[in-house]
């Protein structure tokens, strides 16, 4: 399942849905909203491209790392602190595949892929600024 | 040999500009605008980015060009902001224009 989305999902039940036979690890990644002195955070997506983008990361991911399953659900809307972001799931063969292809997608989807965050604080509201500057993802 | 309607310079399209993250709060976020033929990319993201001084200033430094983080895409694909110049718009486009992503 790849998706952007308002609704959380139950990672449990995406766990039991990727496991398949030959499966030895599956690694989770759960991104979640920081308890940074804000009230809420506001998501919001370019979301026909982002869609696609996070389409060609499980793609690359699968292929580069012989992964038997990703699931990326990015959530966009408003969230309170604690709820999820975004939620990686891989499965593959062995950890050291599970474990390095979890990092490609996060890294990747991190450098490039049209996702913006506001920070909804006390003391005013601040769009968090991107991790690299000058755009240059894997995207370009 | 062509018709003479495909060198009509006047000949008017239509682009949608899309603005996402504080861009997007300044300048709004669906734009449909309805360029003469051979407008190029910067053009006419100067003269949406016009109606809102601060929208303008996120965009642009004094010089008038594209402060260097601006991300630009045609149709879902990324065009430098140096090709923006000479980059001509056709009917039918989706312009984005952005800051730096933050997502995951």
């Amino acid at each position: 399942m790849i998706a952007i989305q308002h609704d959380d999902v139950d990672i449990g039940k995406l766990i039991t849905n990727a496991k398949q036979r030959g499966m030895g690890a599956i690694v989770v990644f759960d991104g979640i909203v920081r308890d940074d002195d804000i009230r809420e955070m506001e998501l919001e997506a370019y979301q026909e491209v982002a869609l696609k983008e996070l389409e060609q990361i499980a793609a690359d991911a699968t292929k580069k790392y012989n992964l038997f399953s990703v699931d990326i659900i990015h959530r966009i809307g408003r969230l309170k602190v604690g709820e999820n972001i975004l939620i990686i799931i891989v499965g593959a063969g062995h950890r050291k595949e599970a474990y390095e292809g979890s990092r490609y997608i996060i890294e990747t989807i991190k450098a490039g892929v049209p996702i913006w965050k506001k920070e909804l604080r006390k003391d005013g509201d601040r769009w968090v600024p991107g991790e690299h500057p000058q755009g240059t993802g894997k995207f370009n | 040999m062509r018709h003479h309607e495909e060198e009509n310079e006047e000949e008017t399209m239509k682009v949608k500009v899309r603005f996402f993250a504080q861009f997007g709060e300044l300048l709004g976020t669906d734009i449909i605008v309805e360029p003469v033929s051979g407008t190029v990319l910067s053009g006419l993201i100067k003269e949406i980015a016009q109606r809102n001084k601060d929208g303008y200033n996120a965009i642009f430094d004094e010089k008038d060009t594209f402060r260097e983080f601006v991300i630009l895409m045609r149709n879902g694909k990324r065009v430098d902001t140096i090709d923006a110049v000479t980059t001509k718009v056709a009917d039918d486009d989706e312009i984005a224009v952005f800051p730096p992503v933050a997502g995951g």
